[in-house]
């Protein structure tokens, strides 16, 4: 369906009386979609650009100046700074690759038992917020309250706790555990299209195991472990939670803290956040460049060949259970443990290390606490309003702008593409900070209310929505469409009743994966949520940073977790019931 | 019933350069007819097809569909696709997945503009469309269940199912495997006799074309090469590029001695000795010419001589069951000759090569260089 189509010049051929014909509801609306989704990107990138370039001063942006550079980037801990960023993310990466490629491995080639179960397990993990994990990970391995070294320490004997979790491998250790899940979805997929054929192949011709692995296999997958190491690099680059709260207690700063600290210091340095941020936005958009290239080289890989083609699985024989065993213990690790010990501290008010001896301490007062206060009744209904809005939000603007840009802009389309995915790129913390100083200036009621949170919300998670829109319309044959239009249905019609049914699955899932996101919101929020419009990330990070109420914020850990769970076993439905119908 | 005129289309390549997609095609289709589109992938047939549609917006030209103008570029008349009412169906079926057979079926009536069909209504039509294409009870099954050849005549039900003045068909049968569409071409024939409908069908396959059409049009680089009825196409090609898409055959290059006769007969000199053909157009004497044979024509036998006959040596044999493929050397070319089965000769044995005159046909051939020629070849 070429731009013109389904629009008749009429009778009048004046420019405007043709455009009024050509500009339907319909397509006004989809424009409109399109319009909003680049405001979106573009405001707070000019933003950031501008603040930057712009000297401080007490009433906003000032005259323009590179001050803000000179300053930023010849402060004495710089190097120290971003040398902590760039180990930080590479540790991350490396870390979570082996962890979250293993399982892929074990999940997608092996005749392992459990694999069905390891899959919905990597699904929660990724549903926990990293905010949750991380403080349970401080409550298991502090030197000083941790139980897990208190349990050690008593195991072996030792005088010194065996860990600490404020450190750099401890965070390192942390995030891996919250992001090892998006390397098992990452690799997967690779796992699952690699042709068990190349590698039979190449048994045939004589070579052993080893030699398979190293010239047949790793080559093929080298595509996706590069790909995912380079997201996973980026994810860790532009994390906020694990360094705010185990790096901050041991003064090891990243870039992305010192921005937030920056623009929450006396007087705010917005300038000197703008130009750290440009710095880390230009380390994210190379980490992204060199990703979307290394994908893009992928498919030069394809290794999926059409019809017949049915893997098989490796047989592990008498390895099967040790293997599923060690994948089971690392999810008891890393889900298990967190999971266990935030229901266990919530049960207490002062730290307590599980025992039976405790048990008898243990009361709801955390819950009862939590219900009669109006601050968390607060950050509950904002939470939950803002993922509704920001899951409805982001699903409709990507479907209106992946629907314009592959059915109505066949040559322009990849631009509205680029748009769209731009903010993978951009860290949560520079989309805080840059929509704070945006809207400071932009003449739009939204200042320190929900509504700047939902701005922020639906630029972030654009892409995510782009992702399952996009890939769910190239599935769906054009064809399909212009049969109903042949047909004689207009362009509602055909959107009504045949593309949405068909996307629906799609749609859905894009809906509640932006909705978990959405709710478990801390690193940009930070920057923009304000009393009467906190949110469950912002009061959890408050409560935890206050001390004295770990129980309560534990508390409020198992409340978010608990719908979530159940939202990852609705996508986990939508997911088989969409296998089965490809 | 259906009149295309001067259509253009051009696209803009990728690497930036125009590409004329459709290059004034005038084409007419006479009431009950099927005129077939037929040339290699490129050619513009499809966009054709999608012009006549309304889902691709012609340059210029003029489209009109039962005398109701739709297209016009100059007047100004652009009918969206979907005011139309033509049927159609696409090569990959575009069978909704999350619809019943019936639902399929129904959609149209369901999203018609011009009037309201009642539940009975609905229920009768779609129930009469299924039984056309034989699938009549199959209503509530989920379409997907359908087999590909199922999927093809639900296409082509639901594509019929408003009794539409125009059918249009793109390469409906080239997802099928090899015995099937031999079946849906007796089914499309049938039907398409049937009801009487006003057919453009698009494909790339000669000898579905040559077995469904009144008429065909041979498209290549945008433009229509020859137009005729099957026989007069295959028998008589008006050039090399023609004969060479339909069907196999074989091509001698030479030049033309002394006249062309009333007959339309005339002496070719070639390397490998002259070859008497038929003619369509005058040529002079002296001009470069080439001569065509099909290789079911090439006559074989153990010896001969005289007039039309070639000294050959068989090269390569097929035996194929009810026919034998050879390859025959001829001097410093290979005929390709296509022989009853009783015609067997083992490879490296000397044969004849008889070529009857009234099945050589003769071709102007442009000059080596000229800007004919490069398109003759690019065109090949």
């Amino acid at each position: 369906m070429s731009a013109g189509n389904d629009a008749a010049f009429g009778t009048s051929n004046t420019l405007a009386a043709r455009l009024a014909v050509w500009l339907s509801p319909g397509r006004l609306l989809l424009f409109l979609g399109v319009a909003i989704g680049v405001w979106l990107v573009f405001v707070p990138l000019g933003t950031l650009v501008y603040i930057s370039f712009s000297k401080d001063t007490m009433l906003g942006p000032g005259p323009a100046t590179i001050s803000n550079f000179i300053d930023a980037y010849s402060a004495r801990g710089i190097p120290q700074l971003i040398g902590n960023s760039l180990v930080f993310a590479s540790g991350t990466a490396i870390l979570t690759l082996l962890m979250g490629g293993g399982i892929a491995w074990v999940v997608e080639r092996t005749d392992a038992p459990w694999r069905d179960t390891f899959h919905l397990l990597a699904l929660m993990s990724f549903a926990i917020p990293g905010l949750l994990t991380t403080m349970a990970w401080a409550l298991i391995l502090s030197p000083n309250i941790g139980w897990g070294n208190g349990l050690l320490k008593s195991w072996f004997g030792l005088s010194e706790a065996p860990f600490n979790i404020y450190s750099m491998g401890g965070m390192i250790w942390a995030l891996s555990s919250h992001y090892f899940p998006l390397a098992y979805l990452l690799m997967g997929p690779a796992f699952r299209v690699l042709d068990i054929r190349m590698e039979e192949a190449a048994v045939v011709s004589g070579a052993g195991n080893w030699q398979v692995a190293t010239r047949v296999t790793m080559p093929l997958l080298r595509p996706a472990i590069l790909s995912t190491l380079l997201l996973l690099f980026v994810r860790g680059i532009e994390s906020f939670e694990v360094p705010r709260l185990l790096g901050m207690p041991a003064r090891i700063h990243v870039m992305t803290t010192e921005i937030q600290h920056a623009t929450a210091s006396a007087p705010p340095k917005f300038g000197i956040a703008a130009a750290l941020g440009i710095g880390l936005l230009l380390l994210c958009v190379l980490g992204v460049y060199l990703y979307r290239k290394a994908t893009a080289n992928a498919e030069a890989f394809a290794t999926v060949t059409g019809k017949g083609y049915q893997p098989t699985p490796i047989r592990l024989g008498g390895w099967r259970w040790p293997v599923a065993a060690i994948v089971a213990l690392s999810f008891f690790i890393n889900l298990g443990l967190p999971l266990v010990t935030l229901l266990w501290q919530s049960f207490f008010s002062t730290i307590a290390a599980p025992s039976i001896e405790a048990l008898r301490k243990a009361s709801l007062e955390n819950y009862h606490f939590l219900i009669g206060y109006p601050v968390f009744r607060t950050a509950l209904k904002n939470s939950a309003l803002l993922g509704v809005l920001a899951a409805t939000c982001v699903t409709a603007l990507a479907f209106m702008m992946a629907w314009v840009a592959q059915r109505m802009m066949k040559k322009q389309g990849w631009m509205l593409d680029a748009i769209a995915f731009t903010p993978i790129a951009i860290p949560s913390v520079i989309v805080g900070a840059s929509i704070l100083f945006a809207y400071l200036v932009i003449p739009l009621p939204v200042y320190n209310t929900i509504w700047i949170l939902l701005i922020a919300y639906v630029t972030m998670y654009l892409p995510y929505g782009m992702r399952f829109a996009s890939g769910g319309l190239v599935q769906i044959h054009r064809e399909l469409e212009e049969v109903a239009e042949v047909s004689g249905a207009s362009l509602g019609e055909t959107f009504r009743r045949v593309l949405l049914p068909l996307l629906a699955p799609v749609l859905v899932a894009s809906w509640l994966y932006v909705f978990v996101l959405a709710v478990r919101e801390l690193a940009a929020s930070i920057f923009l949520a304000g009393p009467g419009t906190q949110v469950l990330g912002t009061i959890s990070l408050t409560m935890w940073e206050e001390g004295g109420s770990f129980g309560a914020v534990c508390a409020l850990g198992v409340i978010q977790v608990v719908p979530l769970v159940v939202i990852v076993f609705i996508m986990r439905r939508i997911e088989r019931a969409v296998r089965v119908e490809r | 019933m259906l009149s295309i005129q001067s259509l253009r289309k051009t696209f803009i390549a990728r690497d930036g350069t125009r590409v004329n997609a459709i290059d004034g095609v005038s084409l007419d289709v006479e009431q009950g007819k099927l005129l077939t589109l037929l040339g290699p992938s490129g050619c513009g047939k499809t966009t054709t097809l999608r012009c006549v549609a309304g889902l691709e917006r012609p340059d210029s030209g003029l489209i009109d569909i039962g005398g109701r103008r739709v297209y016009d570029s100059a007047g100004k008349v652009l009918v969206p696709a979907n005011q139309r009412g033509i049927g159609m169906v696409f090569q990959s079926y575009a069978i909704w997945p999350h619809m019943t057979v019936f639902e399929n079926v129904a959609f149209p009536l369901r999203v018609a503009k011009d009037r309201k069909y009642g539940r009975e209504e609905v229920a009768a039509k779609v129930n009469r469309a299924l039984d056309m294409v034989r699938l009549g009870g199959f209503g509530d099954r989920a379409a997907t269940q359908l087999s590909g050849g199922q999927q093809q005549r639900l296409a082509l039900a639901r594509g019929l199912v408003r009794a539409p003045s125009l059918l249009l068909l793109d390469e409906p049968l080239s997802n099928l495997d090899a015995k099937l569409r031999e079946q849906m071409r007796f089914e499309l024939k049938r039907l398409q006799l049937e009801l009487g409908i006003t057919t453009l069908y698009v494909t790339h396959d000669q000898s579905e074309a040559l077995a469904l059409s009144d008429e065909i049009a041979v498209l290549n680089a945008g433009k229509v090469i020859q137009r005729g009825n099957p026989h007069d196409i295959y028998h008589r090609p008006n050039c090399e590029f023609v004969a060479d898409f339909i069907g196999s055959t074989n091509m001698v290059e030479g030049t033309v001695e002394g006249a062309v006769g009333a007959d339309g007969k005339a002496r070719v000199r070639t390397a490998q000795g002259h070859i008497v053909c038929t003619f369509a157009q005058t040529i002079g004497a002296g001009s470069p010419a080439e001569v065509i044979i099909r290789p079911e024509d090439v006559v074989v036998s153990a010896s001969g001589s005289g007039e039309n006959t070639l000294a050959g040596r068989i090269a390569n044999r097929i035996f194929l069951g009810e026919l034998i493929d050879y390859e025959i050397a001829v001097g410093s070319q290979t005929f390709r000759v296509r022989s009853r089965p009783d015609w067997d000769f083992s490879i490296g044995s000397a044969v004849a090569l008889r070529l009857p005159p009234e099945k050589c046909i003769g071709l102007p051939r442009p000059a080596a260089g000229s800007p004919e020629a490069r398109a003759h070849h690019e065109a090949g």
